[in-house]
């Protein structure tokens, strides 16, 4: 098997870890066709779960996007933002809801669970951000995003707590 | 079967009178042709002389006063514009323009200069009221992410609603429909009164109106394939016209751009929020994406406005007066009844639950505001001892 078919088999994958992002990032760049129809994603967006890491504390990870691909993904144990041009932060409870509620809507989540719906007022996903300018790289690929997300209905989740 | 007419035996129209009514503007149209006469029937002479002579002239195959030899190499993307301005005489804008027609910017049009004619409706000469340092990177995701709202939106997926919910949604959708195409109008306004030298500004002011037609066109069809239009606002008419009338594009772009858009994507970030189908989901998602890049170009072209004028202090004090009016005037829109009272019905799940609907907007209302004055902010234009509108919602205060 191929390392790229390798990526891509369908083994279940803890959340969170870089693995489960990385699969994410593997799914994108599969599927260049799709990211062609929705456009450009040229940002550095990170995912935070606050109480992600094994010692409670939080795990992030920065998912750099750029043209029509996930370049990378960067592991970090802190909220800070770092490179990113935003984050969004949110308890691992949340985060296995949103997953849980993509992987039975087989790829959507239900109305409750886009990532706008959860981050909106703040609660219970936070968009954290230091520039104004840059926060709006989530609004400005939001579509982008969801369906990166989205993309985790293809493989198995498990959930270590 | 009757004979076919022939033409000469066509008869006026009963009502020719109606067909004269634009005598004037051709006659004048004539006038100001035949005052030029002088330059362009010399053109015309010489081009039909040479031609009936058989001759070429082969005068645009000399390169000199050009900059011709050098090829643009594209990027990753392809030939974007920042790729081709990289060639040396083709990415200087003028600070203040002084080409009054389509010469391309880069050619060989210096000689030519004394025969051309003025376009007296380029006004806009200053690079610093148009210009933003983001421009040609949103003009390139502009067209990345346009989308087609006919066929990308899964409107045989539409659920009915129950009555309440429907209403709510098609009047949110009646106030978008009514809204959106005041931030096309608005830059086709100054589009054309922008001299081609800002090509990049005036690309990206063109992605805009593509953007606000499909956000007219989606959300008209989003309520009529629910029930129908609902109620037009007075409210709302006067923000626009206040937007449209504004008396520079910077005053305009800032009112339009960085608050209006600001609020309505703010408003679409809420409908995606509230909305009770996935049809209506992606909507929301679609055009709040388009929104947030005029956001981000009115935050940039304020900021290069302000940090390149001459007297900071005087142009930040009379945008500072534009904007005690222009917020006051946002305001009236967006306290009306019929956008505040369909988004609480969303939010709070019915028309039972508008009070707690009303709660959650006040919430929103705080976050909207905030979100507005960082930007400014961010712009190097703090309005944040100076904003008219009030951070809390004013709801049920005198109750």
């Amino acid at each position: 098997m191929s390392a790229a078919a390798d990526t891509l088999a369908p083994a279940a994958l803890a959340f969170p870890s870089r693995a489960w992002f990385e699969r994410l990032a593997a799914l994108m760049n599969a599927n260049r066709t799709r990211q062609e129809q929705l456009g450009y994603v040229d940002c550095i967006a990170q995912f935070t779960v606050l109480d992600g890491a094994p010692n409670g504390g939080p795990l992030a990870y920065r998912v750099s996007f750029e043209e029509f691909e996930a370049l990378g993904v960067e592991e970090v144990a802190t909220r800070e933002l770092g490179s990113a041009d935003f984050a969004l932060e949110g308890s691992l409870a949340i985060w296995r809801e949103m997953i849980e509620s993509i992987a039975a809507g087989r790829g959507r989540p239900d109305l409750e669970h886009s990532l706008n719906r959860l981050s909106h007022m703040g609660t219970p996903l936070k968009l954290v951000y230091e520039s104004p300018i840059r926060m709006d790289c989530y609004f400005r690929f939001n579509q982008s995003l969801q369906e990166f997300v989205n993309a985790s209905a293809q493989f198995t989740t498990t959930f270590g707590r | 079967m009757n004979e076919p007419t022939r033409p000469d035996q066509l008869k006026p129209l009963p009502h020719a009178q109606e067909y004269l009514m634009n005598e004037e503007q051709l006659a004048r149209y004539e006038g100001m042709f035949r005052k030029d006469y002088q330059t362009w029937a010399q053109i015309l002479g010489e081009n039909v002389e040479r031609i009936k002579r058989g001759s070429y002239s082969l005068h645009w195959t000399k390169t000199e006063g050009g900059h011709w030899g050098k090829r643009a190499k594209p990027s990753s993307r392809g030939l974007t514009y920042t790729d081709i301005n990289r060639i040396r005489g083709y990415g200087e804008l003028p600070e203040r323009a002084d080409w009054f027609n389509f010469a391309p910017r880069g050619s060989i049009r210096e000689p030519y200069r004394d025969r051309m004619p003025i376009v007296d409706a380029y006004t806009v000469l200053e690079r610093d009221e148009l210009w933003a340092e983001n421009v040609i990177s949103l003009y390139e995701e502009a067209k990345a992410r346009q989308w087609n709202a006919t066929k990308d939106i899964a409107w045989d997926e539409l659920e009915a609603l129950p009555e309440d919910l429907e209403k709510a949604t098609c009047q949110l959708c009646t106030f978008l429909t009514e809204v959106e195409f005041v931030a096309g109008d608005f830059p086709a306004k100054w589009l054309c009164r922008t001299p081609q030298d800002f090509l990049e500004v005036k690309s990206f002011l063109t992605t805009q109106l593509m953007d606000e037609a499909r956000h007219q066109e989606v959300f008209r069809k989003r309520a009529i394939a629910g029930g129908g239009l609902l109620h037009a606002s007075p409210g709302f008419e006067w923000a626009l016209k206040a937007i449209l009338d504004a008396p520079t594009h910077t005053m305009g772009t800032f009112l339009l751009n960085l608050l209006g858009e600001g609020l309505v994507l703010s408003v679409f970030r809420s409908g995606e929020m509230i909305a009770k189908t996935q049809v209506d989901k992606e909507i929301f998602r679609r055009c709040l994406q388009d929104e947030a890049r005029h956001v981000s170009y009115g935050v940039l072209e304020l900021k290069n406005y302000l940090g390149t004028h001459k007297n900071r202090e005087a142009a930040t004090e009379e945008m500072h007066r534009f904007a005690d009016v222009g917020e006051q005037v946002i305001l009236t829109a967006f306290t009306e009844a019929a956008l505040v009272e369909p988004v609480a019905v969303l939010l709070g799940g019915g028309l039972k639950h508008i009070d707690k609907g009303m709660e959650g907007l006040a919430h929103m209302w705080r976050m909207f505001i905030d979100e507005y004055l960082q930007r400014c902010q961010a712009a190097g234009f703090d309005r944040s001892a100076r904003c008219t509108i009030p951070r809390e919602l004013p709801w049920g205060v005198a109750a």
